[in-house]
């Protein structure tokens, strides 16, 4: 019970993040050229990203050993989750720019407006590449969290939940969700995901954690306290 | 052919930012997992620590890399 929240909870807020990128570019399309093409290209994804979810969720659950499977799995979340966490350190310490939704959108429509004369394709292929692209992290989270754990319906679930939520939330407002706390919540997921990769990894090792899964929370901890280390030292200023 | 290439950038992108950061946290779990299989959980400790210190350490190259 206490693990499949977790899943839930690391599914729906990572597919929460890059749902409100994708709604970003469908809102950029539809709102300047019509809702059809970019309808037409967000459902064309989304039937793409769902075979994706059926065909390499079932071929893992059935097919790949659990041990082989949490040690492949468990290092891939270790690469996604240190890269959203990296990415999140500097962007708490100022290195790096916050992800600005709004200027994300205004620079989509500016594109799309210098492209009036095209054809209504553009409409459809921006969407479609735009959902397909940021939902395949989407699709990795899912499968990553839900297979692993054995957990897959609690995992789409989650996902499915974070774009529904998002969507319904873009329909509500009618442009990007600028006030989503994206940062804090990649910094969040990439803690989770960071900390779930290692369980797996090492459990895939061979290795048996003191207090099973609750030693994850132990794992949370650590990665926290060791990002907001590099957060201070990043802010404080580096000798040349 | 470039929406293909865009899409296997983004699912190389999805775990590789830095190639030389993504080849020290394979190396720490391929000695990870030569250490658990000598010394059982207590190489876990190591195992997290070292993980957590690389992500402190290469945070502060790309920090100094910035300033420069």
């Amino acid at each position: 019970m206490y693990q499949q929240l977790f899943v839930f909870g690391a599914a729906f807020l990572g597919s929460a993040v890059e749902s409100t990128e994708a709604l970003t570019i469908v809102l950029a399309v539809g709102l300047t050229r019509g809702w059809r093409a970019p309808l037409l290209g967000t459902v064309a994804a989304l039937v793409a990203l769902a075979v994706l979810v059926v065909f390499f969720g079932q071929l893992i659950v059935s097919r790949v050993p659990e041990s082989s499977l949490k040690l492949l799995v468990g290092t891939l979340l270790l690469l996604f989750g240190l890269r959203w966490l990296h990415k999140a350190v500097l962007r708490s310490a100022g290195i790096v720019e916050m992800h600005d939704e709004e200027r994300a959108y205004r620079q989509t429509v500016t594109e799309l407006r210098a492209a009036t004369t095209r054809h209504d394709w553009v409409g459809f292929v921006l969407a479609l590449k735009g959902v397909f692209l940021e939902g395949l992290e989407v699709v990795f989270i899912v499968i990553a969290v839900g297979g692993t754990g054995r957990g897959l319906p609690v995992a789409v679930a989650g996902g499915l939940l974070a774009m529904v939520v998002v969507a319904g939330a873009g329909v509500a407002v009618r442009r990007p969700l600028a006030r989503v706390p994206e940062n804090t919540l990649k910094y969040a997921v990439g803690v989770i995901l960071t900390s779930l990769g290692t369980f797996w990894a090492a459990e895939g090792m061979g290795a048996t954690w003191p207090y099973d899964f609750v030693s994850i929370l132990v794992l949370v901890a650590v990665y926290f306290g060791a990002s907001r280390l590099a957060v201070s030292l990043v802010r404080t200023p580096v000798p040349a | 052919m470039r929406f293909a290439r865009a899409a296997i950038s983004e699912v190389v992108g999805l775990f590789v930012a830095d190639w030389v950061q993504s080849a020290v946290i394979v190396a720490i779990l391929a000695a990870g997992w030569f250490a658990v299989n000598r010394l059982g959980a207590a190489a876990l400790a190591g195992l997290v620590l070292l993980l957590a210190g690389q992500m402190v350490w290469f945070a502060r190259a790309e920090a100094r890399r910035a300033a420069r």
